[in-house]
């Protein structure tokens, strides 16, 4: 268990990286965000799901599957409304306000 | 229908407590009941298919998955291929679950995010051509709307 927990918490830490590096390289707005679902929906899912493994069976495994939860319902609500202010402000994908 | 908005707050409050002493159990219990019954019941004329709602869950994460190696590979690649476009997409979806569940999980799907939502409408923004094959080709909608089939049929 402590063995899976590990590489698993591994892996989400790649997705975090990577998701990282795509905030720095992406050119605009809108391309950011996808480093941002990046992050949420594999980067957190993995290090969470990592360490109830790596914890065991207790009552932190529960809290755990709650923050998972409570992330993949609130996460694509805080990208889509960031990303429609964006667009309602007038960007649009490769006006490129800094790239 | 409060009975179950009780039990459920019961459990995330046992969940989160983590202790079984009976002065915690006690308090959780009764502000789980005084919450339910203080707050209306949400119209609930829709009806969900369990089942197909169960088999959603790993099918979503499956396409997450591999959208998230195809984004990360994007990422990583030096020359930074992206070719991020606005994608207009016209669903047959209409009811305010079915759109929620459609703009929800276009969102965690790296690679695609819902930009505007009206019935029946969608502005999706992808970061590059692939990325748009699911919510293009339909196999996303589809699913969804197994998930709420009952309620497409009665109206």
């Amino acid at each position: 268990m402590v063995g899976l927990g590990t590489v698993l918490i591994l892996i989400g830490l790649f997705f975090l990286v990577v998701g990282s590096i795509g905030m720095l390289r992406l050119p605009d707005v809108f391309a950011r965000t996808h480093a941002l679902s990046l992050t949420d929906s594999l980067g957190a899912l993995f290090t969470l799901v990592g360490l109830a493994l790596y914890e065991g069976f207790n009552t932190n495994l529960l809290k755990i599957l709650v923050v998972l939860g409570l992330i993949y319902l609130l996460n694509p609500v805080i990208a889509h409304a960031t990303i429609r202010a964006a667009y309602r402000s007038g960007l649009r994908p490769g006006s490129g306000e800094n790239a | 229908m409060r009975f179950v908005t009780a039990a459920v707050l019961f459990a995330l409050w046992l969940s989160l407590s983590a202790t079984l002493s009976p002065a915690h159990v006690a308090v959780g219990a009764i502000i789980a009941g005084l919450v339910a019954w203080v707050n209306p019941v949400l119209p609930h004329k829709r009806r969900l298919s369990w089942l197909a709602a169960l088999a959603y869950g790993p099918w979503l994460f499956g396409r997450i998955l591999k959208s998230g190696v195809h984004v990360s590979r994007l990422i990583l690649h030096p020359s930074l291929p992206i070719s991020p476009r606005l994608v207009s997409h016209r669903t047959r979806l209409t009811s305010d679950g079915e759109l929620v569940v459609l703009g929800n999980s276009i969102t965690l799907t790296p690679g695609t995010i819902t930009v505007e939502v009206a019935p029946g409408q969608l502005v999706v923004h992808a970061i590059d051509e692939e990325s748009t094959e699911d919510l293009v080709g339909g196999a996303l909608e589809g699913k969804v709307a197994d998930m709420f089939r009952s309620e497409t049929s009665d109206s």
